[in-house]
């Protein structure tokens, strides 16, 4: 931990600046990759993300935070490519169809990223074939879905009969969330995973990868 | 000659000069004019086209600030609600306030368990019949989202049992223009016919655009059609400071009226002369839970805020909020936070106030929250009429009487006698026995009286009913295709 003392210090403050040139030199050094983006950047967010629940940081200050993590990341991610980057998994996220809010779904997205998840983002009034023509195609780990009328939840299982449908339902676990969602109805909908927020939301998705 | 009378001042509450008003709403302008807005509906971008609005690609409005002035001229300062027995009953105007309930939560507290669970039809029957049965609650929105109904339909459905259980005006959600249609041909049906319908009009619809700047199809479709049916609507986005909004509240009013400014401008377009009631919904997005808050000083602040823009600039009766609460079980929290909002939005004379009855940041609708708002309003009430000073109640021959003559006290003087029910605030829930009687009657605090007294009013409450005719004819047009 010593070793990105400074990185990890400016990625819990969410100063950019500092936290950028710090991940550059440590580059610079010869650090090794994997270890300035497990103990300087992902163990930081887990810190971040305790505090967070802790009361101790509030929302903006961790989106900061998220944010300075994704820019040190975009120098380190380049020289993944050829090594082999090793992620917590690999999510896709969108609202299901008909459903145009994506406030509650970009906060899930920031903070799995920060967790250190690999996240393809749909957007918006995502259809259950695009749900499963992606699934096919990027093979994630998890399909986590959003919705915030009543009305657009009658989607969610249109799309896990898509997933069915396509061969893919059983390579993947399914996350639900939003407003009018509730534990029953991902239940009834026979999802694997609810989450009533985005903290929330990350600590299932580990779960359900089996890890911590 | 006799003197004259001095004029009784009415508490009022006043947040913004009349130079924030305005440089407010030039702020709101400007995000039309520079920054614009996404419009998804085709007929309502041609028509803000060929007004003069720049398109761009993406249905990317730009609109120049006069059209939102003429929108805001042509609709009309008045909206007349009536109860569906034909009397104007809620006319929003100036400084009238109106409390009622509101829509769509997911749970609610059963009044016998005590336990939250998700809501059925019954319950909206309940919440309609309450509202029926409180006499400050002037009209009636669904509270739940019913998990027995085909959901689809869930509007209608959850409109036609609004009606069957309270005659007082509705405020209703749709879907898209399909539901919306169904919902007014039952209202119509009710009445007895578009015409009268559109004379007297008692329901009234709740659409959101969605925060930052986005009008989808399904939105504009309800908006136009309400338009051009003469069905008064408010067209809230929202705008929620730190979420749909920026954090600091002048910057989300400025969004938020932006948007409804959009909303008002189209709608004229498609109906002048129309009714729309003004008005986003500035609350905040709380940095710890990221809920929206209910219970927040906030929105208390920004409605009082938006009353002040509507007596100084808009005209518009103005959609405003109260008697909600974010905490989980009707305790301490809920009734200060209720109370809060309550006193606040009838201090600044905010008109069609809706939400009375949210727990849990409007997850969970109560029945003993809205019969304890029932209580609240009263209250609140009583403190604006303020103080009437005249000789009557400087009752002066009264202290002469009683002072003068040993033996003699104000119990028991006429004037006491005369005056009481109206000098002061009888409460009927709100408990000021003394403490052997309290305990006698069973120690019951606040929460408990609400429950026995909602319980009280189902059982005993008489909805007057609608004729089997227009039963018949309600249930054709929810079952119908």
């Amino acid at each position: 931990m010593s070793e990105f003392q400074a990185l990890s210090e400016a990625v819990l403050k969410g100063d950019i600046k500092t936290a950028v040139a710090e991940t550059q030199a440590a580059m610079d050094a010869g650090a090794n990759i994997q270890d300035i983006l497990d103990t300087g950047l992902i163990a930081t967010m887990d810190e971040v993300g305790d505090r967070f629940s802790k009361g101790i940081i509030f929302v903006p200050q961790m989106l900061r935070s998220a944010k300075t993590m994704q820019e040190c990341m975009k120098l380190i991610t380049p020289l993944f490519q050829k090594g082999g980057v090793t992620s917590k998994g690999k999510v896709l996220i969108g609202t299901v169809k008909g459903d145009l809010h994506d406030i509650g779904k970009n906060l899930v997205l920031m903070m799995m990223e920060g967790a250190g998840f690999t996240i393809t983002d749909l957007g918006v009034d995502v259809t259950p074939e695009k749900f499963a023509q992606k699934t096919q195609e990027i093979e994630p780990d998890i399909v986590a879905m959003s919705a915030l009328l009543s009305t657009t939840m009658p989607s969610m299982p249109l799309t896990i009969e898509a997933l069915q449908n396509a061969g893919v339902r059983d390579k993947v676990k399914i996350m639900i969330g939003g407003a009018p969602v509730t534990d029953k109805y991902a239940q009834e909908i026979k999802a694997d995973a609810y989450a009533s927020d985005a903290g929330s939301a990350v600590t299932k998705a580990k779960s359900l990868m089996g890890i911590s | 000659m006799n003197p004259i009378d001095i004029p009784t001042f009415q508490p009022r509450l006043k947040v913004l000069s009349r130079e924030q008003v305005l440089a407010i709403h030039t702020a709101a302008l400007e995000i039309l004019e520079k920054t614009g807005f996404r419009m998804e509906h085709p007929d309502a971008l041609k028509m803000l086209a060929d007004a003069g609005c720049r398109v761009s690609d993406d249905n990317w409005v730009r609109m120049p600030g006069h059209l939102a002035e003429q929108a805001l001229k042509s609709a009309p300062r008045q909206i007349a609600l009536h109860d569906q027995k034909g009397n104007k009953t809620m006319p929003l105007v100036d400084g009238n306030p109106f409390y009622g309930t509101g829509s769509d939560t997911t749970f609610t507290h059963d009044l016998e368990t005590g336990q939250r669970r998700r809501t059925v039809l019954q319950d909206i029957a309940n919440f309609a019949k309450l509202v029926d049965g409180l006499e400050n609650i002037s009209f009636a929105m669904s509270m739940s989202n019913p998990e027995d109904v085909p959901i689809e339909n869930i509007y209608v459905y959850a409109f036609a049992e609004i009606v069957k259980n309270t005659n007082k005006p509705i405020v209703f959600i749709s879907d898209s223009g399909k539901d919306i249609a169904k919902i007014h041909q039952i209202a119509c049906a009710v009445v007895g016919g578009e015409e009268e319908f559109r004379r007297k009009p008692f329901i009234l619809n709740y659409s959101e655009a969605i925060s930052p700047l986005r009008f989808p199809e399904n939105v504009m479709e309800k908006l136009i059609f309400c338009a051009q049916k003469s069905i008064p609507i408010c067209f809230p986005s929202g705008s929620n400071a730190g979420g749909g909004a920026p954090i600091t509240l002048a910057g989300a009013m400025a969004l938020g009226i932006a948007e409804n400014l959009v909303g008002l401008t189209v709608h004229q377009m498609f109906g002048k002369g129309s009714p729309f009631l003004f008005g986003p919904n500035v609350s905040t997005l709380d940095m710890k839970s990221t809920v929206v808050s209910y219970g927040c000083p906030e929105w208390a602040l920004t409605q009082a805020a938006l009353a002040d823009m509507r007596d100084e600039l808009y005209g518009l009766p103005i959609w405003a909020y109260s008697g909600a609460s974010d905490a989980k079980v009707m305790d301490a929290q809920a009734g200060a936070e209720a109370m809060f909002s309550i006193i606040t939005s009838m201090l600044s004379r905010c008109n069609l106030i809706h939400d009375n009855g949210y727990l849990e940041y409007g997850g969970i609708s109560s029945l003993e929250m809205v019969t304890m708002v029932n209580e609240l309003v009263a209250m609140s009430r009583f403190f604006v009429q303020g103080i009437p000073v005249n000789e009557e109640t400087l009752a002066l021959e009264a202290i002469h009487r009683v002072g003068s003559v040993p033996g003699s006290m104000f119990l028991t003087d006429d004037h006491t006698f005369d005056n009481f029910t109206q000098a002061q605030f009888i409460p009927k829930l709100l408990d000021r026995s003394r403490y052997d009687t309290w305990e006698e009657e069973g120690a019951q605090d606040f929460y408990k009286r609400c429950n026995v007294e909602a319980k009280r009013i189902l059982a005993e409450h008489q909805v007057e009913p609608k004729s089997d005719e227009i039963l018949q004819a309600i249930d054709k047009i929810v079952q119908g295709g």
